[in-house]
């Protein structure tokens, strides 16, 4: 993970965790998206520096840091391919 | 090609069907249409008979005379319904049909051919009704569910899911199989707080059964179930973000974000620390009450 920047959410995505899940609306498509405890770990620190996030996923998740990686990345994509990520431009 | 359509298309001077009138109630939440031809409103009475009302409306909506086509029709067949943002207010369009719905109070403006048959123009008015009634539910404190209704022994049970999750064929094989069960509805069902419990109201929407007289009710809710068809019954706990979600994305014509983000998704939170939320695996006959009420079930 080279010097990666911090995915931005969609401003058209709304968010609420329920009992640790984050439940993601999408406004404009009316969808919904559920995701799991580390779905959700990584969403709500999206904010974080990315190789800081993956060190902390290795921590709390007890794995290694390649791992870590992989999964955050993994999962950036796939918030990425369901629109809950803004456009990197700008 | 689509007819484009802004709010330009309901100002000027625009004719009403007729002077007929008509209020229906769903679950309290009165809506009055007025406008309309003779014909037209004896259609409408026969139509929600069960659910007219002299109540006063929350909302009124005048049908005024309008051209033949709106949207194109889709290659599937399937009804294409659109909803448009404008300051002036909320834009619903069909084929047939466009509404306007102004911000606050205004009266609703609902546009249709009376060239049209019948049956469009009637379908314009229970599309409108649909979608105010989602809206003015969030009000009330409640929300409008794509579900079947069934209420047995007292208490209501929904069964969720979007089209072709098995709303009508639950309804259908309850109705003619499981004795005592009263339908609330195959295709959306009204859901309101009442004090501390979450209660279910007939409403006169119907999915692909047809149209049957029904009693107004109100029922209190024993579970909700999202649909999965299976070849074996079976049901299933599920967390409740997951359960939230599911419910939330059955919430049709709550197109506002922030309506949809602040209002309803609480609300929906709440419904699912209330209701019993679980899926419910399920095939073709009616074993699947046994599941979902197997007190209610004679031995």
């Amino acid at each position: 993970m080279s010097n990666p920047s911090c995915p931005k959410r969609n401003p058209d995505v709304s968010w609420r965790s329920i009992e640790g899940q984050a439940v993601l609306i999408h406004n404009r498509l009316g969808e919904i998206q559920v995701l799991n405890e580390l779905g959700t770990y990584i969403w709500e620190n999206l904010d974080t520096e990315p190789l800081s996030l993956a060190r902390n996923i290795a921590e709390r998740y007890e794995v290694s840091q390649d791992e870590a990686e992989r999964d955050l990345l993994e999962f950036v994509e796939t918030l990425r391919a369901s629109g809950a990520l803004a456009d990197d431009e700008g | 090609m689509d007819r484009p359509v802004g709010v330009a298309h309901f100002s000027g001077p625009l004719q009403p069907h007729g002077d007929g009138a008509f209020t229906v109630a769903v679950g309290g939440i009165a809506v009055r249409f007025e406008g309309l031809s003779e014909e037209l409103k004896a259609a409408a009475l026969d139509r929600y008979r069960p659910f007219l009302s002299e109540d006063p409306p929350i909302h009124t909506a005048i049908v005024f005379e309008g051209p033949m086509d709106y949207l194109d029709m889709a290659e599937d067949k399937f009804l294409r319904l659109e909803e448009r943002e404008f300051p002036e207010g909320r834009m619903l369009v069909s084929h047939v049909f466009a509404a306007l719905r102004p911000p606050a109070d205004g009266k609703g403006l609902l546009r249709v051919s009376s060239e049209q048959p019948q049956r469009n123009a009637i379908g314009a008015i229970e599309n409108y009704l649909r979608w105010v009634v989602a809206d003015l539910a969030l009000d009330c404190g409640g929300f409008v569910l794509h579900a079947a209704g069934l209420a047995k022994d007292g208490k209501a049970y929904l069964l969720f899911g979007h089209s072709g999750a098995g709303k009508s064929t639950a309804t259908e094989i309850s109705l003619r199989e499981t004795p005592g069960v009263l339908p609330l509805s195959d295709d959306l069902v009204l859901v309101l707080r009442q004090g501390e419990r979450f209660v279910a109201a007939t409403t006169p929407f119907w999915g692909s059964l047809p149209q049957q007289v029904k009693e107004r009710g109100l029922y209190p809710l024993a579970g909700a179930y999202r649909l999965r068809q299976s070849p074996s019954v079976q049901v299933r706990e599920i967390p409740l973000a997951l359960a939230a979600g599911m419910i939330l994305s059955c919430c049709p014509f709550v197109a506002d974000p922030a309506r949809r983000a602040d209002t309803l998704a609480p609300l929906i939170e709440e419904f699912c620390r209330c209701v019993s939320v679980k899926e419910l695996y399920f095939c073709k006959d009616p074993s699947f009450w046994e599941a979902i009420a197997p007190e209610e079930v004679p031995a």
